[in-house]
């Protein structure tokens, strides 16, 4: 099932300007994005995708090593840091750049948001369609469109069995989790691009749909500006990365009857601010939440090797009420040897338990807020966080939950996120440590959930898009990507994200006469 | 540890089978280079001493490609990780002198009282792209048992 590369057009071998026209434009081609432009593109209308990043293939990812994906897969090779404000450790924050956006690399997680936290969207927040009723037909199409399967028993990695073990122990079972895949061989290679094709990216799901609908992507072209007068939109501009060592080279100009802004939470209020369009209300940019993570490593006396399995497979929500989730994971063991704490001949030989050590992550459902702060002399914002005084015991108590569980389920040591301590702690050590004391700022945090940074409200002075996805500003410009989340989900967003996009591009569809003329 | 072993790359690493990998610009400069190759070379020294020069090479030459390929404010974050490490880790340590100029086995324990200092995210964000690239050597991965197996054959 791969995609028909030769009919992207990659910007970076186009030589010159270019001027095109499309009925809609949409930027960027990650979960929400492709799907817009895929349900678009399918009833007829003629749509255009431009996309900042590279087109890497699918069948190329698995010739890559995982340090190469990095580089060619990931924004900013992984660095992006949300810098923490006042009590708050600095968040890395990863994601995905590429035709695919996140998708790529994400680890598959398709979980429908919890009753609980729909609920207040339509109560509290005035979004009367976003009920669990109201959203399980975009949520049933997406789950067909990307092959949502449950992961089975038998492909969790050793290093989720034993955190299994621990947590029946103490009586919070994990369940399994759903995920975008078909013919996983758990290489455990999700967040890299799947070397295998077998998780349903949407440059795999939905990229072949769109342009069998006559839809167009153009990679390697970077868009500056929404042109807009008297509250509509014209098109966008920008360039293509054609220019010495990839960068920003000639003109593009797109003529378009609606625009779609699809850059995820972090760069699509960049690029509305840069256009003149975050004025109404004042919220673009604002209330982003970022769901912060924490993973422990445990050392057991059997052989692990962790990364034999689905890199995610299984999670609790028991602790829901707590404001944290408890997720199954495991990064590469290069990654987990930079984290082990020390130097020379001390980090080399904790680096060679690798085979030994187990991990889990854990998630905070959180209120923040962040701020996307456009940088006026780069292409990169800076983004700032603040944790809330709940978050933070969320965080603590995250942390300290994996860490009792791997010991319930036997194991020897345990590696706390935490900077500049000096070594593993055993049972007694950890239960010793005061966690709770350490500032946070000396806490290893990262993220790959940037959401809410232009919510979708009913009421403009208190939102960035109206419930039909459209930007208070102007009449026909939408959004559709994480950044329209009215809050924090508390679980994976991914699934949301695309039955979101799928929401508002029929909706669109609907009313395309009358928003276009 | 210490035995020379051939880098496994062929004449160019970054020519992927129907794909052009390689880094658009260079990704370092000659110094930064330095700097990072000695802070590597402290950090995965081990008990039979430190990695040969030939893998050092290889994770130069990686490291350039891997910056060569990022925009400016990610190759500057890397600078100020290994350039804040290079100065402030002799000094932390009580050595008035730069991390280079440091006799050897210093160098591991200078690391080390600098990771416990509150500037702590400087040494990370340095340890964690070296790591990244370092362990892809299939020797690196080899010694500290990552296979990177599938769970299915």
């Amino acid at each position: 099932m791969q995609a028909p590369v030769s009919e992207v057009v990659e910007g970076h071998d186009h030589r010159g300007a270019v001027t095109l026209s499309a009925d809609v434009v949409v930027v960027g081609s990650g979960a929400g994005g492709m799907v817009a432009a895929t349900i678009l593109a399918e009833s007829g209308l003629d749509v255009l995708v431009l996309e900042e990043g590279r087109n890497v293939p699918a069948a190329i990812h698995g010739k890559l090593r995982q340090s190469q994906s990095l580089r060619h897969l990931w924004r900013e090779g992984g660095m992006t840091l949300a810098v923490g404000v006042g009590a708050t450790p600095g968040v890395n924050v990863t994601m995905g750049t590429g035709v695919g956006g996140s998708s790529l690399v994400t680890g598959g997680v398709c979980l429908r948001v919890p009753e609980a936290i729909l609920a207040p969207w339509s109560r509290a927040l005035g979004l009367s369609e976003l009920t669990p009723e109201g959203m399980d037909p975009y949520y049933r199409e997406v789950e067909e469109a990307v092959h949502v399967e449950q992961v089975p028993v038998e492909m969790q990695s050793r290093s989720t069995e034993l955190f299994g073990i621990g947590a029946a122990k103490l009586g919070h079972p994990i369940r399994p989790i759903g995920r975008n895949t078909k013919g996983c061989n758990g290489c455990g290679r999700c967040n890299f691009g799947c070397p295998e094709q077998a998780k349903m990216s949407v440059d795999l799901a939905y990229l072949p749909r769109l342009l069998a609908a006559g839809g167009r992507v153009w990679s390697d072209c970077l868009v500056e500006r929404v042109i807009h007068r008297n509250g509509r939109a014209t098109g966008v501009r920008g360039r293509l990365r054609n220019g010495p060592g990839r960068t920003r080279g000639s003109r593009v100009t797109v003529h378009a009857r609606v625009v779609i802004v699809a850059c995820g939470g972090i760069h699509s209020p960049v690029l509305l601010s840069a256009s003149g369009l975050a004025s109404v209300g004042g919220q673009v940019g604002r209330n982003m939440t970022l769901h912060p993570g924490f993973r422990v490593f445990a050392t057991f006396d059997e052989p692990v090797r962790g990364w034999r399995g689905a890199l995610q497979s299984a999670y609790t929500d028991a602790f829901e009420h707590e404001h944290v989730t408890l997720m199954s994971l495991f990064i590469p063991g290069s990654v987990i040897a930079a984290t082990m704490p020390g130097a020379g001949p001390a980090l080399m030989r904790r680096a060679k338990e690798l085979p030994h050590i187990a991990m889990f992550g854990a998630m905070v459902h959180d209120e923040g807020p962040g701020t996307v702060w456009r940088n006026p002399f780069a292409r990169e914002p800076v983004v700032t966080y603040r944790m809330s005084p709940s978050d933070r015991r969320a965080m603590y108590r995250g942390i300290r939950l994996v860490g009792e569980t791997f010991l319930a389920a036997g194991a020897k040591q345990l590696y706390l996120p935490v900077l500049g301590i000096d070594g593993p702690f055993d049972a007694d050590g950890f239960r010793r440590f005061e966690l709770e004391k350490v500032p946070p700022r000396r806490i290893e945090c990262s993220s790959q959930h940037p959401l809410g940074s232009i919510q979708m409200g009913a009421v403009a002075s208190a939102s960035g898009v109206d419930p039909d996805g459209r930007l208070w500003d102007t009449d026909n410009v939408f959004l559709c990507d994480g950044s329209v989340i009215p809050t924090s989900l508390g679980v994976n967003p991914q699934l949301t994200i695309m039955a979101m996009a799928t929401r508002i591009a029929q909706k669109l569809r609907e009313r395309f006469r009358r928003i276009a003329a | 540890m210490n035995e020379a072993s051939p880098a496994p790359v062929e004449t160019d690493p970054y020519l992927v089978e129907g794909w052009d990998a390689r880094a658009p610009r260079p990704g370092l400069s000659k110094a930064t280079r330095r700097r990072a190759r000695l802070v590597a070379e402290a950090l995965f020294t081990d008990d039979d001493g430190p990695p040969p020069p030939a893998r050092l090479d290889w994770l130069e030459t990686d490291l350039a490609d891997f910056f060569g390929h990022l925009a400016l404010r990610a190759r500057f974050i890397f600078w100020i990780c290994v350039t804040s490490t290079y100065v402030l880790a002799p000094l932390v340590f009580g050595r008035f002198t730069s991390f280079g100029r440091l006799p050897r086995s210093e160098r591991v324990h200078a690391l080390e009282a600098f990771e416990r200092t509150p500037l702590s995210l400087a040494l990370l964000g340095a340890k964690a792209i070296l790591s990244i690239v370092y362990f892809e050597h299939p020797d690196a991965a080899r010694a500290i048992g990552w296979d990177q197996g599938c769970k299915r054959p």
